[in-house]
């Protein structure tokens, strides 16, 4: 059974449809990354799996437990980190008097806390600033001590709103090598809403794609990039002229599509064990230069835009 | 219950960390008991016997209203910081986010906001009974009531249904506001119940100066009555508007 399961989930504000018929599972332990454009959506999905929306229709449980029915059960097991999460906190409060508030409301035994908030504090290297007035942090620090709050009680799931978004590249990888940590050690699922795609890559085994409130693409990254390139893409590095070798490769009924770079072209081949070397002969025959013949993998870049600008098929 | 008071002892020591509210509420619960101690004792020092019974019947149905006032006045600090605070601040998200119920987090908003004020109440009344009697056996007068039996029934009954009313008023006007000054200011109005039983009195005064102790009760039921309404409107209105929706719709 996944932890995280939406099922027909639907959320209409007025006549504008934000989450429309949602249906998706999320297995436990998976790293699962929720990708769209503005408005697409996302952040009312994740606003409806942490309860506080209702949906209008359908429904989703988390860790077993259906959000409109068992809305404290659920964010019992849920750690949220929401939107612009680094203007969350109480400003004129310390940075360990906000989480250990947070640790009470989330009924963290009083005999624990000290010890939880104190882990926590040090593993985001936000200690030496226990003392600082939450305000005074600054923006990447006040984004870690949000997460510290989202980790206080062992969540099993963690619903995080673009969460290295505020932080520099240093603390953004410790925070991503802690999201990969928490899934593979600790069994624990993260729901990801980002737009920072290289990172999603990085760290998902999951993705869906939606717009408009709807899934447009569901699944791992392999089984979409089989789904969305049924031909598979070849990097030709070549010395010379780039563009004879790009009149040969389209003067070929096998290549599908060719796309001239600086110094070499990308092109899509049905059938690439019988026809690479096919390809690669003509080139040779022709006189043009090859350097390398590699294979070009799609990036999740590359499957978004291909969904959004394409729609799903 | 455990919760709530968490939520109410956080937004009180929340609310301290603004100037303006410790110190607002620290002359609130200084300025009401010894306004009535300097007015009574002062009165006593300067006047005869007899010239001070007439007066003191005068001057009660002030003291009683000063005391309502500066009890209550806290509660619009209080209340302004922990319901329009939590939007100020972005903070009521994440509140929301943590396993509290609609049911805790409210009560933890009403004793937070309420608690002080109340606190404030009873330990102005003892005070002011206490040290202003025991300033007039040392200069001979006999042992009065300060405030007086109609301005007890006032304090203990009217004052404490204001104060939950004014909390109640906060959960309503916090949709509408986004500044807590603002809120601050707009339940500040409620204050103003309290001069009803400062003025009515003195329509009752006779020729002689001698106040109609039947027109301070009226003047002190008016007030309850008032408060009854006051709350019952408002509480009907905010029970049903304190809900998760309209609390994320606000952030």
């Amino acid at each position: 059974m996944g932890a995280v399961r939406i099922i027909h989930l639907t959320k209409n504000f007025g006549e504008l449809v934000a989450v429309n018929d949602m249906t998706l599972e999320i297995p436990e332990g998976t790293i699962f990354g929720l990708l769209g454009p503005n408005g697409a959506g996302k952040s009312t999905t994740t606003r409806l799996l942490s309860t506080l929306l209702k949906p209008t229709k359908g429904t989703a449980e988390l860790a077993g437990h259906d959000v409109l029915r068992e809305p404290v059960a659920v964010r019992e097991k849920t750690g949220v980190l929401p939107e612009e999460s680094n203007h969350t906190h109480y400003p004129s409060r310390s940075t360990y008097d906000n989480l250990v508030y947070f640790a009470k409301l989330y009924g963290v035994p009083e005999e624990e806390i000290e010890e939880r908030v104190r882990t926590l504090l040090e593993f985001m290297e936000l200690w030496q600033r226990k003392d600082d007035k939450a305000g005074e942090l600054s923006t990447g620090n006040r984004q870690r001590l949000a997460l510290c709050r989202a980790l206080l009680h062992n969540p099993s799931i963690l619903l995080l709103d673009e969460p290295t978004s505020a932080l520099d590249p240093i603390a953004a990888k410790r925070v991503r090598e802690l999201i990969l940590n928490l899934a593979s050690e600790y069994n624990q699922t993260v729901f990801i809403n980002s737009h920072n795609l290289p990172e999603v890559q990085r760290m998902c085994d999951q993705i869906a794609i939606i717009d408009e409130g709807k899934v447009l693409l569901h699944g791992k990254m392999e089984e979409l990039r089989s789904t969305l390139y049924s031909q598979q893409r070849y990097r030709i590095l070549v010395h010379g002229d780039v563009n004879a070798a790009e009149r040969i490769a389209k003067s070929q009924e096998f290549v599908k599509s060719s796309k001239t770079e600086i110094d070499s072209i990308v092109v899509e081949i049905e059938n690439p064990v019988q026809n690479n070397v096919k390809l690669l002969k003509a080139m040779i025959d022709a006189g043009v230069n090859v350097v390398e013949f590699s294979e070009e993998e799609a990036t999740l870049e590359d499957l978004y835009l291909k969904v959004i600008k394409g729609g799903a098929q | 219950m455990n919760k709530s008071m968490v939520v109410a002892m956080w937004d009180i020591r929340n609310a301290l960390t603004v100037k303006f509210v410790k110190y607002g509420i620290v002359l609130a619960a200084v300025f009401g008991p010894a306004l009535v101690i300097l007015t009574v004792v002062g009165m006593a020092l300067v006047t005869t016997p007899t010239v001070f019974n007439e007066v003191i019947q005068l001057i009660l149905p002030y003291m009683s209203s000063m005391l309502a006032i500066f009890a209550v006045i806290p509660t619009t600090m209080l209340a302004a910081n922990a319901l329009v605070g939590e939007r100020e601040q972005n903070t009521l998200e994440p509140l929301l986010c943590t396993p509290l119920t609609d049911r805790e987090l409210l009560w933890g908003k009403v004793l937070g906001s309420a608690l002080p004020s109340l606190i404030i109440l009873v330990s102005s009344v003892v005070i002011a009974e206490v040290v202003t009697n025991l300033f007039l056996a040392i200069l001979g007068y006999p042992l009065i009531l300060v405030p007086d039996l109609p301005g007890l029934f006032l304090l203990s009954t009217a004052v404490p249904l204001t104060i939950f009313a004014i909390v109640a008023v906060m959960i309503l006007i916090s949709g509408r506001v986004t500044r807590v000054y603002e809120a601050y200011q707009t339940t500040g109005a409620v204050v103003m119940t309290f001069i009803i039983p400062m003025i009515l009195p003195l329509a009752g005064m006779d020729d002689s100066g001698i106040v109609d102790v039947g027109m301070i009760w009226f003047a002190n039921v008016l007030t309850l009555v008032i408060a009854i309404i006051l709350f019952a409107i408002s509480w009907t209105l905010a029970i049903t508007r304190f809900n998760r929706d309209r609390l994320i719709s606000l952030v």
